[in-house]
């Protein structure tokens, strides 16, 4: 991806994580007041499912790009620089594995 | 990896003391780096003492004074003394400032005196800007216009253009911007850093310039343009008081706009 990209990439997700980390908060406020399995079956609709991605793939792309802003500022040797970019991939894809897990067994019950 | 430790020849260590012959009350201590490649020794804090009835106002004059009745040794640039030619750049009580427009009774207590940060010292408060000139050649800083070499006409420009050059044509490239920027200490071999950025931003904005497009091709480069987090310390400070950061906003946003 070229550089004016990536940088496109990185603003755009954080002017959409805005909103979404607002509602985030709320809706764990709300989610404290309720009993579990209420909890549970508002985690488990369409929306919170649907929510739950897209603020996970979201804030996935976000992070990736920040960490490489990071990679690129601090660590200069392309071997290691080459090698942590696999690592992160790596958790990256965990991460998002352990998150579709997760959703995948609450909407199954 | 980025060194965050100072190797050990560069660790500096207390230097000599000058006292001022006259002691009227007075007077100032400038503590001044000293490092020469001529023997092993590591930089040194050099201490002198300043009679300011018998001083300018700045510390360009107060360096002067040193260099002329004290310490013939000290070795700075300096050429136009009034914040025009940029070459008396140097890190007086902490900033990056010109000497010649900064004045002593702006600082208090002792003045301390360093190069400009984070770039190879040639001697005392001299630093190698090769890096800086080689980047500003890079983006090419002259009109690029082929239209009025074929002609040989005159290039009118409107008085709203000519008004974007405005904050920007100023720029004296004294280096204060870039050598305070942290973006720029870390990757300055890559990174533009902000005065090379507002000199290219200077002829982006240039209505008479008709290589924009190549310009900005140029610029869409992870290094050049985007190691700037927009830190500010360059509009900080900026001894001419332009906004280095600004120019490089704009850059962006004529790069994602293209």
């Amino acid at each position: 991806m070229s550089a004016k990209n990536t940088w496109k990439l990185h603003r755009w997700s954080t002017i959409l994580l805005l909103p979404l980390i607002v509602y985030l908060f709320i809706k764990i406020i709300h989610l404290s007041t309720l009993p579990y399995h209420l909890i549970l079956s508002e985690l488990s609709n369409l929306w919170g499912v649907g929510f739950i991605l897209i603020f996970t793939v979201l804030g996935l792309v976000h992070m990736n790009t920040g960490v490489h802003e990071i990679l690129d500022d601090y660590v200069h040797s392309d071997v290691v620089k080459r090698i942590l970019n696999v690592i992160i991939s790596i958790f990256f894809l965990l991460v998002l594995i352990f998150v579709c897990l997760s959703l995948l067994l609450i909407f199954i019950g | 990896m980025v060194q965050f430790n100072l190797p050990d020849n560069s660790k500096l260590t207390d230097g000599d003391y000058y006292k001022s012959e006259k002691s009227n009350g007075n007077t100032k201590k400038f503590k001044i780096y000293r490092w020469s490649p001529d023997d092993e020794k590591n930089p040194r804090m050099d201490t002198y003492e300043v009679d300011l009835d018998d001083c300018g106002p700045m510390v360009l004059d107060a360096v002067m004074k040193i260099k002329s009745e004290i310490d013939t040794s000290l070795t700075f640039r300096r050429s136009c003394r009034e914040g025009i030619c940029g070459s008396c750049a140097m890190n007086i009580d902490g900033t990056n400032t010109l000497a010649c427009t900064k004045a002593i009774s702006d600082v208090k207590g002792d003045i301390k005196i360093y190069p400009l940060p984070h770039m190879p010292v040639i001697k005392d408060l001299v630093t190698n800007l090769k890096t800086l000139y080689k980047q500003l050649k890079s983006i090419k800083p002259w009109l690029m216009n082929k239209k009025q070499n074929a002609n040989d006409t005159e290039n009118i420009q409107s008085r709203n253009d000519r008004e974007k050059l405005d904050g920007l044509y100023e720029c004296i490239l004294c280096a204060c911007c870039s050598t305070s920027c942290p973006s720029y200490w870390w990757n300055s071999d890559k990174y533009l850093g902000p005065a090379v950025l507002l000199q290219s931003y200077r002829w982006l904005q240039d209505s008479r310039d008709e290589e924009r497009k190549e310009r900005l091709k140029e610029l869409d480069d992870t290094f050049k343009v985007y190691r700037c987090h927009t830190i500010m310390n360059c509009t900080q400070a900026c001894p001419k008081g332009l906004n280095p950061a600004k120019a490089i906003a704009g850059i962006k946003q004529m790069i994602a706009q293209q």
